[in-house]
């Protein structure tokens, strides 16, 4: 599991320079999807995920700061259960389709080994509407940006460390929704 | 249903209507053969029924993370054929004459030479670094290839396959471009914010010319007299007079511009971030609309009429099909995960 990678390494100091939005990249850009049946109604689900203020369902979070809501443009910085912090902002909102889309805006490739990273979150209904679907995409670049990565900064890390942060934040979500928090 | 699915995802009767107009694909294409469009006519008079072959132009759509070429019948909006090409493919570059595509794959340090009426792979030369843009001289011959990491350009035999010369260009050369007259290749070097020209006949670099920030993808226009670069870093489009060596205009598009198409005097610009296609008029460079299209929208390429501007979407996985003239989507194609189509996308059907 490399997922470690977004917990363990916080304690590191990094000697990664922090990654900004239009840093340079590989060519290939690496695509990610995860999702979770809840046994809820697809609008509370909806309700929970697209409150874009409270990260609190992702494990590794430990508190949730920011402006805007959820509406494009909205930030939130996340603070770890280690004390790294990754800034992120709304990019697109569509309630009809239960659609939200985020980027990070910041992050240190130590904490999660990306850059240009994106993501949507999507509630679709699941057996008419008495259960829901969520899915959790991602769109990023591997953490190094020159041919030949080291191996905790190539693509593979990237894809095992975004999976890994899906499936225990879905696993999360469904937990806490079913347990009637 | 995933919740993905937009209007018009399933609506290709509806782009259908508003391209063709006609119960057969295909037929009221102004670019096609006089001689075709009669039969196709008289099969139409004989035969209301009875469509005639289509031959329509195709599309050739890289797949990336799919590790495949999609081929995309322009008229019926299907895929017709689709070759397994590894080492994620991006760049494209179909020849003028229609009967090569060649295909970068920058993960598999390689190009593929394709065979288009085949619909095979025919070779595979393995070029080294990380190969993503990719233009064909006019002629057919040879085949330039970017090395994002090396900061060249490979010239590649389209015939053999083998390595006929390089050139040292900027850093991260992406896009890149050939005029119509066949004597200048431009490349868009990303990280060195600049475009360079290189005499195709020497191999030899002839100027920088500095653009916007992280310049991708770049296009010349049918009178090979201007340039037009889309720059990722700063979210606009710089214009190039290729004679004068010059900027002559910037423009803002949204946000992560990713290439550049022309079609009825306009430039339509991919923006990547913002899941739109911004268009402007290339005479006053003024803003004309912004269409949303499917995210991540990369590859742009117009029909060969001008007509139609068809888009692949990265994220969505569609290839949109945009009406020039009213600048609207009015269809999207479903086509296999991660379409880039980085480059000259669009195959003559039937060939010269």
């Amino acid at each position: 599991m490399k997922f470690e990678l977004f917990t363990a390494a916080l304690a590191a100091t990094s000697l990664l320079a922090a990654v900004g939005t239009a840093s340079a990249h590989g060519p290939t850009r690496q695509k990610i999807s995860e999702s979770v049946v809840i046994n809820a109604a697809p609008e509370k689900v909806w309700g929970v995920v697209s409150n874009f203020q409270d990260g609190g369902w992702i494990p590794v979070v430990a508190k949730t700061e920011g402006t805007g809501g959820n509406a494009p443009g909205a930030k939130r910085t996340l603070t770890l259960k280690n004390g790294a912090t990754v800034e992120e902002e709304v990019a697109k909102l569509e309630p009809e389709k239960m659609t939200l889309m985020y980027r990070i805006d910041k992050v240190d490739v130590a904490v999660l080994p990306v850059t240009n990273y994106s993501s949507w979150l999507v509630v679709t209904p699941e057996d008419g509407g008495a259960k829901s679907k969520v899915e959790w995409r991602g769109a990023f670049y591997r953490g190094y940006p020159n041919n030949d990565p080291p191996p905790e900064l190539n693509d593979e890390a990237a894809i095992n460390a975004v999976t890994g942060l899906y499936k225990a934040g879905l696993e999360s979500l469904k937990k806490q929704i079913e347990g009637g928090s | 249903m995933d919740g993905r699915a937009r209007p018009g995802h399933d609506g290709v009767s509806v782009g259908q209507a508003a391209i063709g107009g006609s119960s057969c694909p295909g037929l009221t294409r102004a670019s096609r053969p006089l001689a075709a469009t009669l039969a196709a006519l008289l099969l139409l008079a004989t035969s209301l029924l009875a469509c005639p072959p289509a031959r329509a132009d195709e599309a050739f759509i890289t797949s990336q993370p799919a590790e495949t070429l999609s081929v995309v019948d322009l008229d019926t909006l299907k895929v017709v054929a689709t070759l397994p090409v590894p080492g994620k493919p991006a760049g494209i570059a179909v020849s003028p004459d229609g009967r090569r595509a060649f295909v970068t794959s920058p993960d598999g340090k390689a190009l593929s030479i394709v065979d288009t009426a085949a619909r095979s792979v025919i070779r595979r030369v393995e070029v080294g670094g990380g190969p993503l843009g990719v233009a064909v001289h006019p002629s057919g011959n040879p085949a330039y290839v970017a090395d994002w990491y090396k900061a060249r350009i490979v010239a590649v035999d389209a015939g053999t396959g083998a390595l006929a010369g390089e050139v040292a260009v900027g850093n991260s050369p992406s896009g890149l471009a050939v005029t119509p007259d066949g004597t200048l290749l431009v490349s868009a070097d990303r990280d060195s914010d600049e475009i360079s020209l290189v005499d195709t006949r020497s191999l030899t670099r002839l100027a920088s010319i500095p653009v916007g920030s992280r310049p991708f993808g770049v296009t010349i226009d049918a009178e090979g007299r201007r340039a037009y670069t889309a720059n990722v870093g700063s979210n606009d489009v710089t214009v190039i007079d290729l004679a004068a060596r010059r900027v002559v205009g910037t423009v803002k598009v949204g946000q992560r511009p990713y290439a550049v198409a022309l079609a009825g005097g306009r430039a339509f610009v991919t923006d990547q971030y913002d899941s739109t296609v911004s268009v402007f008029d290339l005479a006053t460079l003024g803003k004309v609309e912004t269409i949303p299209v499917g995210d991540y929208p990369e590859g742009i390429a117009a029909s060969r009429d001008g007509a139609l501007v068809y888009v692949a979407c990265w994220e969505s996985n569609t290839l949109g099909v945009i009406d020039a003239k009213t600048l609207r989507l009015v269809a999207e194609v479903p086509v296999a995960d991660g379409p880039r189509a980085f480059g000259a996308f669009i195959r003559r059907t039937p060939p010269d």
